[in-house]
């Protein structure tokens, strides 16, 4: 059985994002477990809350864009489900505009961070630019619509069957 | 004006089912481009980065994996089995252990949804084959989860600590006496209806299975143990005895019991990122809506309207569990916290309530507020592994919520209960 083009994009997608996942919270708590072993051993990580609290931004807009897939995202679906079935295909289609329109705009906002971000370093790892670790909202918000117009293009068919059955 | 069109668009875009996240986030961006036009816009990037990198908030994505990793070990059908050899003889005993083992997974998972998917997946099929009915199951599993979100570590109560600048300490310690009392309350509860049902009871005591299954199970009791001893004792922060929690769970589960696996370690470390970044976006978007409100002095507004009104404290407390009650009823703990509590803060300390104690006050509401459709993710879960009616399930979860708001008001209203403990050790 052959798997539509959006079916191999959106395992795609999903794959690489649960490997980023997978890099992110392991080097989170490899971070915090260090960390606490150096403190107790009374030479403290001068890095160690930078880079921690890093990662966990990176965790929260790469996760989100995961969570976007598999749409996990906290809603309140109760209303849109019991419409009628026309009013519920425009409030859907309202709704993947206004997710897709914010993370838009986000991206672009991001974007123009970085611009003017250029020659600034963290504090406690000079070596690191702060555009780097400031890249993940740009980056993590593309992403997110990368994955919410997949997931859409997976239920919008379905749900436009499911109506036209309703209506018959 | 703006603040009046920020709260209508924003019941608006939650009512079109707009993630909440992105519904708080939405509104923000129009209500900055409406007061100081598109030059602002970047600043929200900005404020989004910024919003997602608090380090107490770290505590969280390390509690949900260690939660997940236990959940992938083993553990379950061990705390079960202790529980069943400590309270199972009682009539109605499966009911009894459902929540004695919830009170258990409570002090490693910190989430009621985890725990009623780990126990109630094992327990209400137990329930069903020996006679309980479907609803009692659920409505038991579902209420005695909810003691996961009281007894520490607890995942609301991070976020709260974060956003009210309260400790994440004082709060876990306050809510050990609640948790207890309200697991002892269930239990009671339990109890009646199993007599009037004539519920079955399992085996008879016997210490010999009481002290077999401790032993199987010891490695599992000693990681609260160890985990939340280090955190109360001050020896660490909760957030770095969250990341001792992984490390332990990841010793217990791969090395003790030998079920963690490298697939169940791979599953447990993504559910608990998704997990995470679910929370973490909604506390990033409210960051956004926060740093607004704050500039138009919303939270101090508010609280000085009700001041006015009344600056009696047990009156404030009483009219802001109506408001946590009902705002329970239609929005996810998490998001409610987010919202709600940067908000009423300044009245909080206005009339001279003390955050920790309001912490378990606002933690119990909104632990209510899992148990009351038609957003009630804990009874959800419940529901679907019980095949269950919601609605059938709610009629005889009444009971159980009844002991929970008993517990809300002993809280609300006898402070040495959750503040004892606080007192003794931290101030």
């Amino acid at each position: 059985m052959t798997v539509p083009a959006t079916g191999k994009y959106r395992n795609g997608l999903e794959q690489s994002l649960e490997i980023i996942m997978l890099f992110l919270m392991t080097s989170l708590a490899v971070v915090v477990i260090v960390g606490v072993g150096f403190r107790k051993a009374g030479a403290a990580l001068v890095w160690y809350d930078e880079v921690a609290s890093i990662l966990l931004a990176w965790l929260t807009y790469y996760g989100a864009s995961l969570a976007a897939l598999k749409r996990a995202h906290i809603g309140f679906p109760k209303l849109v489900d019991s419409a009628a079935p026309q009013l519920r295909l425009y409030l859907v289609l309202c709704r993947e505009i206004i997710v897709v329109g914010f993370f838009v705009l986000v991206a672009w906002a991001g974007w123009q961070v970085l611009l003017v971000l250029n020659g600034l370093y963290l504090a406690s790892l000079p070596s690191v630019s702060v555009r780097f670790t400031q890249s993940v909202i740009p980056i993590g918000a593309a992403l997110f619509i990368i994955a919410e117009l997949l997931s859409f293009a997976e239920i919008w068919p379905a749900l436009k069957k499911a109506t036209r059955r309703q209506l018959e | 004006m703006i603040l009046l069109l920020l709260f209508v668009g924003l019941i608006l875009l939650v009512a079109i089912d707009v993630p909440i996240a992105i519904a708080l986030g939405a509104v923000t961006v129009i209500a900055v481009l409406m007061t100081s036009g598109i030059d602002a816009l970047p600043n929200i990037a900005l404020v989004l980065f910024t919003g997602a990198t608090k380090f107490s908030l770290i505590a969280i994505p390390l509690f949900i994996l260690a939660g997940a990793i236990m959940n992938s070990s083993g553990i379950s059908q061990r705390l079960i089995a202790f529980a069943s050899a400590l309270v199972g003889f009682v009539r109605g005993g499966l009911a009894m252990v459902t929540t004695a083992a919830s009170m258990f997974f409570a002090e490693i998972s910190g989430s009621a949804v985890a725990d009623v998917a780990s126990l109630g997946s094992i327990l209400i099929p137990q329930m069903k084959a020996k006679g309980y009915p479907a609803p009692f199951a659920a409505a038991v599993t579902s209420s005695s989860a909810t003691l996961a979100v009281i007894i520490p570590p607890s995942i609301p109560m991070i976020l709260y600590g974060v956003m009210s600048g309260s400790s994440v300490v004082e709060l876990f310690v306050a809510g050990i006496i609640p948790g207890i009392i309200g697991g002892v309350l269930m239990m009671g509860t339990s109890y009646v209806i199993a007599i009037r049902h004539d519920f079955p009871v399992e085996a008879a005591f016997q210490l010999r299975r009481v002290a077999e299954t401790f032993k199987d199970a010891i490695w599992a009791l000693s990681l609260p143990v160890i985990i939340l001893g280090g955190i109360f004792t001050g020896w660490v922060t909760a957030t770095e005895g969250a990341g001792l929690a992984v490390v332990a769970a990841i010793f217990i589960g791969g090395v003790i019991y030998r079920e963690l696996n490298w697939q169940r370690l791979r599953q447990a470390i993504i559910e608990g990122a998704v997990q995470t970044a679910v929370v973490m976006l909604l506390v990033a978007a409210s960051a956004l809506l926060g740093e607004f409100l704050t500039e138009q002095q919303v939270p101090q507004r508010v609280a000085q309207a009700i001041v006015e009104f009344t600056d009696n404290r047990w009156a404030v407390l009483a009219l802001l569990n109506v408001f946590f009650l009902a705002i329970g009823l239609f929005l996810h703990s998490a998001a409610a916290i987010i919202l709600v509590v940067p908000i009423v803060m300044p009245l909080v300390n206005a009339v001279g309530i003390d955050p920790v104690h309001f912490g378990l006050v606002v933690t119990l509401n909104l632990g209510i507020g899992q148990q009351t459709p038609p957003v009630a993710s804990v009874l959800v879960t419940a529901c679907s592994v019980a095949k269950a009616d919601i609605w059938e399930v709610s009629r005889v979860n009444i009971y159980f919520v009844s002991v929970l708001f008993a517990v809300l008001m002993l809280v609300t209203y006898i402070p040495a209960i959750p503040m004892s403990l606080v007192n003794l050790f931290y101030r």
